[in-house]
């Protein structure tokens, strides 16, 4: 039977979905040839694939354990798996010392095990037993963020201070929206990889600008002072931000013929 | 709107997580409602929520099929040097109390790794007071260099740097590689030679160091 989960969420304490409780309490009754022939399933479709959350629960149930056995046999699969994501991820070229920075986040990340039940986030790892490639998905961000913060310190540049009111770019960003509401099919999807780059090399105020109003779905402003806007949001005027957005959406034209 | 540099608070990587966690992409309520329970840090939520949803752009169909592509038959290196920093830190969390101790000379895998407690950022600042790539001070962490081929005024010095006794780090050196792992590293049937260790030169020239640096390390 799994252990509970001990953090606690905005709705209590967090729970595990119901497949990856069902799965867990299977596994945990399994001997080390049968479990080490499942671990070696890598296709997620296959029934008897162990989900990276179940992974996460055996290698913690073995560290409460005392059962080094269990954790050799599962925590270099969970590794390899994070591998795999990082290097899709954090790819060669994105960062000066990309595969240190892998080898960081990976490092890190074992740590959490060995760390697991002590410290200030004894719990942290319940995170990952509930939503493994989301919890590592912020831990993956977390460190590249630092890094990217180390390496860029850019100064700002003042804006333009534009007279009358920005024409709007409503194609341009009904296409950037498309784009991130439709998930990537295929592993070469050249006009995704081309968007995301392009917003990348956006300034971060024209990209902030983009993202929270044509992704997340913020207004550019409100005459509700009580409501949240892209411009309450990063502290300026609703000007600004439609300046901003003008601004970003002429970088950005060529991505409406594209999709 | 720039990244937090420094280690972060408990309540700060709390929220980070409940926004990453709830959503594939966050949205405006998402990310309204997380702010309210963490107003303290509304900036640097913002910022993540944005960071997340430009990152979800490539979605996660690539990286499924990096992960199905796997052969569970091979561990490669970054892996195993995870493994070893996993087990370092079990034995640093294990073991609080023990102190280096000039006794420590057993070439035993037990050895203390006077590496292991070293933070992200003091691994990389070793690094750069010894004007050496991370890759290089890797191999000292994992005891991947022949003790005997380490001359005397490098383990000084790598000593002096971690501030050390010169005993622990000596003892470090001469310890089995790869102590902290378990008979799931044996890549086939057999026990692995546990080995693959360079000499000194020959790690401090495979580490893509400059040859103003090669020199530099080696007349130490």
């Amino acid at each position: 039977m799994a252990r509970k989960l001990q953090k606690i969420g905005d709705d209590g304490p967090l729970v595990r979905p119901d497949a990856v409780e069902a799965q867990i309490d299977a596994a945990l009754t399994l001997t080390p040839q049968p479990l080490r022939a499942r671990l070696a399933i890598t296709d997620p479709r296959d029934a008897d694939h162990l989900r990276s959350e179940t992974l996460v629960h055996l290698v913690r149930h073995g560290r409460r354990t005392g059962d080094q056995g269990l954790i050799s046999l599962a925590l270099p699969v969970l590794l390899a798996r994070c591998e795999a994501n990082l290097i899709v991820k954090v790819p060669d070229g994105q960062l000066p010392e990309a595969a240190t920075v892998r080898e960081d986040i990976l490092g890190e990340f074992s740590e959490l095990f060995a760390s697991d039940g002590t410290g200030k986030n004894p719990d942290e790892l319940d995170f990952y037993e509930c939503k493994f490639n989301r919890a590592f998905r912020f831990f993956r961000i977390d460190v590249v963020r630092r890094e990217t913060g180390r390496l860029k310190h850019v100064a700002q540049m003042p804006e333009p201070d534009e007279d009358g009111e920005p024409e709007p770019h409503d194609e341009v960003f009904a296409r950037v929206s498309e784009a991130f509401r439709s998930p990537a099919m295929q592993d070469g999807d050249v006009f995704r990889s081309e968007l995301h780059d392009a917003i990348l090399e956006l300034p971060p105020d024209e990209r902030n600008a983009v993202i929270l109003v044509h992704v997340l779905g913020y207004q550019e402003e409100s005459d509700d002072p009580g409501e949240e806007t892209a411009a309450t949001r990063c502290d300026c005027t609703g000007r600004t931000i439609r300046n901003r957005l003008t601004r970003a959406a002429t970088k950005l034209v060529r991505f409406k013929e594209d999709l | 709107m720039t990244p937090t540099l420094t280690a972060r608070p408990p309540e700060l990587r709390e929220a980070l997580y409940a926004l990453s966690i709830a959503k594939d992409i966050p949205d405006a309520a998402l990310l309204d409602d997380v702010v309210r329970r963490f107003p303290q840090f509304g900036g640097e939520l913002t910022n993540f929520a944005i960071a997340i949803a430009i990152d979800a752009l490539h979605g996660d169909a690539v990286v499924e099929a990096a992960e199905a592509a796997l052969d569970p038959n091979v561990l490669s290196p970054a892996v195993s040097r995870a493994m070893s920093r996993f087990q370092n830190r079990l034995h640093a969390v294990s073991e609080p109390t023990r102190l280096p101790a000039a006794t420590d000379r057993s070439v035993s895998a037990d050895a203390i790794n006077p590496f292991a407690s070293l933070s992200r950022e003091d691994f990389r600042g070793f690094a750069r007071r010894l004007d050496a790539s991370s890759v290089f001070v890797a191999k000292l962490r994992d005891r991947q260099i022949e003790p005997d081929t380490l001359t005397p005024g490098f383990r000084k010095r790598v000593a002096d740097d971690l501030h050390a006794p010169l005993d622990v780090v000596v003892a470090h050196f001469s310890a089995a590689q790869g102590g902290a792992t378990g008979p799931q590293f044996y890549k086939a049937d057999g026990k692995p030679n546990n080995g693959g260790r360079q000499t000194f030169e020959e790690a401090v020239r495979s580490s893509g160091l400059s040859e103003a640096q090669q020199c530099a390390l080696l007349a130490l």
